[in-house]
This record gives C-alpha cells, sequence and structure tokens, in this order.
C-alpha cells in the first residue's frame, strides 16, 4: 500500500504564505518585561512557545531549503526570546510546581539549547512526589511525559498507561467527539509521535483508528469552518503510514487563507485593522498549517518515492536518519 | 372542484402514525399488525404514506412470527400506492429504489393475494461508486427500508463494498443531529456484514434512538435494526 | 368519507408532496460543543498549553 500522492505545489504555497507571515508578525511575539509575573502566559508564553515548537521542526525536516531557513530563524529568534534560556530559570523559580515552563523547556532542549540552571531546576522539581499528581487531564500529562524525555529526565509516568487513559488511547466512538474531544485526540498524537517527528509511535490498531474516521471529523470541522482544528486533523493525518492525502480538505483549508498568508482560526479573516486582535486571531491557525503543509509535504514525499512510511524515526533536533532500504 | 377532506390531517402526520403502528409491532407490543388497519383504504393519504414509508409497511409481515399473514385489504392499498405514484420519467434515485423496494416486498410478503403486481422499475447503482461519502450517505438513509432482511440484494452487496464510507456518515449524520438520517445508516450497518467494530454501532443506535426518538421514523428505522439484526440495544 | 381521489390537482400536488419526503435535502447541521473550558468563543487546540486563548466576544458566530 502506497500512500496518498500530494500536492506539493499547493503545500509548499501555504508554508510559504505561514511563514512569511510568521515572519512579519514577529514583533507580536515578543516577550514583554513582566512575562514571569503579571502577563497571561497563554497570550505570551503559549504563542513563542507554539511558534519555537513548530518552526523547530519546519527547521529540520521540511524538505525545501528555504522554508528550512526561514523557519530556522524564526526558531532562533524564540530562543532568543528567552534570553539563552534565562528565561526559564526565572519561570521555574517563580513557578516551580507548574507544569507549562517545563514543556517550554523542552522545546528548546530537544534542539540542544539548555540553560544550566533551568537544567537544576527542573531536574529537582520533577521528582518530587507531588510532580506525579496530575495538574490537568492525561492530554496534557502525556506532553508533559514527552517534555521530561526531551530533557533527558526520568518520566513521571508510564506513557503507554497514560495514553491507555486519552480520548486516543480509549478509541472513542467517532460519532462521539465534540470539538473539545477532537482537540484532544489531535494533542494525543502529536504528543505521541512527538509532533509527527517519530509517527511509527502510532500503533496499528491507533492507526487504522484515525485511517477510519478522520475524513468524517474533517469533513465536519471544515463544514464548521474550523480551520485550526482542520489543519490539526490534517497533521494528524499526515502522520498515518503510507498517508493518505485528502486533496479536497487541501483545497477547502487553502481557501480559508487571508491574502497576507495568515489562516484564521474561524470563518473568514477577521476585517478589524487592529492588528494585535488580528494576530490573536491567526497566529496560532497560520502555524498550525505550516506545521501541517510541512508534515503532508514530508508524507508526498514519501508516497512519491514509494518508500514505506512511518519507519524512520525523526528525532527532534537532526536531520532525518539514514532510511531503510525501500522493499 | 373537489375538497381535500383529509386537508386537516398533514401527510406528515399520516406518515409518523404509520411508523409508531410499524414499530409497535416491530417490537412484538400491540394488537397483531395489520397494515389495513393502520392505514385505512378509506384514508385519502393512505396511498400516498405507503409510498413514503415503501416496504416497511410490510415489515411486520416478515417476521417470523405466527399470526394472520396479510390479507386482502393490504394488498388493496399497497396496489393503489403502486399505481398511484409511479416513478416519473425524470425520477430520482431515490423515487425509484424505494418503489423498487416496495413493489419487491409486495411480491414476496403479498404473494398470497392474487394481484398483478407492477414489475420492478429498473434502477442504477452507478452512484454507489461515484458518490462521495457524504452524499452517498445522505442517499442510502433514505432507503433504510431497502435495509429488510432480502430486499434489493444487489444494492446490498454494492454498498458492502462502501461499508466505512457508509460509517463515516453515521459519524457525520450523529454530529449534525440528523437523527433521522443517523437511524438510516445505522439500519443499514446493521445488515452490512463488516461494520468497523470501532463504529460501536449497537450504542450508536440507541443513542440515536434516544436523541431522535421523538420522530416515529427514526424509532422505525432502530426497531428494525434490533429486530431483524440483532444490532442496538 | 371517500374523496375523489383522481382529480388532477390534489394528484399532482400531493404526487410532488410524496417525492418531497421521499427525498428530502438535507437539513443544516446543528452544530453543538460542550460549553465547558472558559465558555470561550474559540474553543482551540491546546497545542503547548492549552486551547486558543479565550477572546473577548466581539461577535457571535
Amino acid at each position: 500500500m502506497t500512500g496518498g500522492r500530494g500536492d506539493p505545489g499547493l503545500l509548499d504555497s501555504m508554508v510559504h504564505g505561514s511563514l512569511g507571515w510568521l515572519e512579519e508578525s514577529r514583533d507580536f511575539f515578543r516577550l514583554p518585561p513582566n512575562v514571569t509575573t503579571d502577563a497571561d502566559p497563554n497570550l505570551t508564553l503559549k504563542p513563542l512557545g507554539e511558534l519555537a515548537e513548530l518552526t523547530q521542526l519546519i527547521g529540520v525536516l521540511h524538505p525545501r531549503d528555504e522554508f528550512r531557513q526561514t523557519a530556522r530563524g524564526l526558531f532562533a529568534f524564540a530562543w532568543n526570546e528567552t534570553r539563552d534560556g534565562e528565561l526559564f530559570a526565572e519561570l521555574i523559580r517563580g513557578e516551580p510546581f507548574a507544569t507549562y515552563p517545563v514543556e517550554l523547556y523542552g522545546v528548546f532542549a530537544q534542539a540542544g539549547l539548555r540553560h544550566a540552571e533551568a537544567d537544576a531546576l527542573v531536574d529537582t522539581t520533577t521528582r518530587l512526589r507531588g510532580w506525579r499528581v496530575a495538574r490537568e487531564d492525561h492530554t496534557r500529562t502525556l506532553g508533559v511525559l514527552n517534555a521530561e524525555r526531551r530533557i533527558g529526565l526520568r518520566q513521571h509516568a508510564d506513557s503507554g498507561a497514560v495514553l491507555a487513559l486519552t480520548g486516543l488511547g480509549g478509541l472513542p466512538e467517532p460519532w462521539a467527539l465534540d470539538r473539545k474531544a477532537a482537540y484532544g485526540v489531535t494533542h494525543d498524537v502529536f504528543h505521541l509521535t512527538d509532533w509527527g517527528r517519530n509517527r511509527q509511535r502510532l500503533s496499528p490498531e491507533l492507526a487504522g483508528y484515525l485511517r477510519l474516521w478522520l475524513p468524517s471529523w474533517l469533513e465536519n470541522w471544515l463544514e464548521e469552518q474550523l480551520w485550526d482544528l482542520a489543519g490539526e486533523l490534517l497533521a494528524v493525518t499526515a502522520c498515518l503510514p503510507q498517508a493518505p492525502y485528502p486533496a479536497q480538505a487541501w483545497q477547502r483549508l487553502a481557501g480559508a487563507r487571508a491574502a497576507d498568508g495568515s489562516v484564521p482560526e474561524i470563518g473568514a479573516a477577521p476585517s478589524s485593522g487592529d492588528r494585535a486582535e488580528a494576530f490573536t486571531a491567526c497566529y496560532h491557525s497560520t502555524l498550525v498549517t505550516a506545521f501541517a503543509a510541512t508534515l503532508a509535504r514530508i508524507a508526498s514525499d514519501e508516497a512519491e518515492a514509494g518508500r514505506p512510511a512511518g519507519d524512520t524515526a525523526m528525532a527532534g533536533g537532526r536531520t532525518s536518519c539514514e532510511s531503510e532500504t525501500a522493499p | 372542484m373537489a375538497e381535500q377532506t383529509q386537508g386537516a390531517v398533514p401527510l406528515s402526520a399520516v406518515i409518523a402514525d404509520a411508523a409508531t403502528g410499524v414499530a409497535l409491532a416491530l417490537r412484538g407490543e400491540g394488537d397483531p399488525y395489520a397494515l389495513s388497519a393502520v392505514l385505512r383504504q378509506s384514508d385519502a393519504l393512505a396511498p400516498a404514506a405507503i409510498r413514503v414509508l415503501g416496504a416497511d409497511v410490510l415489515a411486520p409481515y416478515a417476521m417470523d412470527l405466527p399470526g394472520a399473514p396479510a390479507g386482502g385489504d393490504d394488498a388493496e392499498v399497497v396496489h393503489q400506492a403502486l399505481t398511484s405514484f409511479p416513478p416519473g420519467a425524470d425520477a430520482s434515485e431515490v423515487s425509484v429504489w424505494t418503489y423498487r423496494g416496495l413493489v419487491e416486498a409486495s411480491h414476496t410478503l403479498l404473494s398470497a393475494s392474487a394481484r398483478d403486481w407492477p414489475p420492478p422499475p429498473d434502477a442504477a447503482t452507478g452512484w454507489v461508486d461515484a458518490d462521495p461519502w457524504p452524499k452517498l450517505s445522505h442517499r442510502v438513509s433514505q432507503l433504510a427500508a431497502l435495509a429488510l432482511p432480502g430486499l434489493a440484494p444487489g444494492l446490498a452487496e454494492q454498498l458492502t463494498a462502501r461499508t466505512d464510507d457508509l460509517a463515516r456518515g453515521f459519524v457525520r449524520a450523529v454530529r449534525r443531529r440528523d437523527w433521522l438520517q443517523a437511524a438510516g445508516l445505522g439500519r443499514w450497518l446493521a445488515r452490512l456484514p463488516d461494520a468497523p467494530e470501532s463504529l460501536g454501532l449497537d450504542s450508536g443506535l440507541a443513542f440515536v434512538r434516544h436523541m431522535g426518538g421523538d420522530d416515529p421514523r427514526v424509532t422505525l428505522h432502530v426497531v428494525a435494526a434490533r429486530r431483524f439484526y440483532g444490532r442496538g440495544w | 368519507m371517500v374523496t375523489d381521489r383522481t382529480a388532477p390537482v390534489e394528484t399532482a400536488a400531493l404526487a410532488a408532496e410524496v417525492e418531497g419526503l421521499l427525498e428530502p435535502a438535507e437539513a443544516d447541521g446543528v452544530f453543538r460543543d460542550t460549553r465547558e473550558c472558559g465558555g470561550a468563543l474559540l474553543l482551540a487546540a491546546l497545542l503547548l498549553i492549552s486551547p486558543p486563548t479565550p477572546r473577548p466576544k466581539t461577535d457571535v458566530r
């Protein structure tokens, strides 16, 4: 079985547009002076962390050098905003029992970017019995476990056991997914596969389940014009072995793009002139689009080459490993 | 100009009542089923209601139960439906197939009556392969009466190749809260051999019944899936 | 009471109604989601920390 041959031209244009918009929007990702004290982490650290996560991946794995360069520049910018990691020492000292500083730090640590004091702090805080107490849901715990792995810490729980408790591992009835549950499933896949770097971690059972039901979820959330979620579902699709290429879905997502290369989260692009508002309304889905189109491009190349997909680990921070000889 | 004596009772209400009667019979409740009791010949809208419900008006006769078989009155009113509402030259696929289903069911279940039944019309199946799955699913849900055992064997065989797509249609219908579509699809999935396990069809049928059971046609589909294929709780 | 079922106008109208009931056009979907997670207009991605941040409602979808 071979995967679906994609449309590299379309996929590349989406990465190009998204990266271009992200470049133009750098200033909105900058951290304010009160980022570790009064600022809302959801409006500051979260966007920066997401930018870092996905540009790191694109910077290593996208087949086209010009996209890798742009992405690497954005990733370097993100690291710069953390003041070479000093931010994490401050964050952890300020909120030693919160998981998000560790999750954020892991994004950079996987690429070899570390801060000595932050390392020492996380080494202590993540050994606490208290650290094993789940602060959020199981999906989030998968993310924390992934961060621990990236940093080189001992994982505080068995990821297989946690996975079984998630919306993905529980293999729910596909018609029982609402928006919240659908986002849970996409993130379960991202944490499990390290954002598509280790697609083979998807078991055949989970892959089969996703292959069956992704088309119905995609169809639904495209109809609702939730481009953000649709993009994530497309990213998940690209993680499947012999990944199919849902051409119509990609075309619909492409149709949602604004002229400036951004993709709105829902519906039509905001017409508000307020640039900060426009940023908040678009940055997430624009990032997701770049991410999904990168994974889909990789999957499409694999299908083109006739190689079996999903049997090559593409660890963070390194280029693709030697692939096995195609059968 | 003749008046519509049944103008006060809309066709949809007549259909709903008939569906209720059929579902009751399929659950083994109420008096022994007689179509002519549920839809009286004297009711001007009876043939129209029969045409819409199609083969389902005869579904209780397909149960393996002792009791009065279909009688001459039943054959009369079904025959009236078939002669009054044949598919026109530009009839849709659904119109042709539902008509064909009623003809087939009449041949099988009203065979005791000596009637000249119309021949089953030729019904195209190209759409089964060609339709994208959302459209296919919507169409198939409207042909749920043909999911009765033994009806439309050729169609059933072709649909088998698209079982996964029909399951996707079920998911889509539930999400849209289109309970009638979901119930119709669930009923077909109950008949097809390889409905995916992960769909949770039994729970799905029960869910649809509780969410959409205000509509007697929804109830009919779910009850039929249970009665004839043992699916759903 | 028996009506004249062969009256052409009634028959045509009834036939049309029958066809419409046999194959109604698909209704618009009614999409509902839980209101959990802050009742945000945009309940969305748990990309890193949490879903895209709830914004003040400026318009209703």
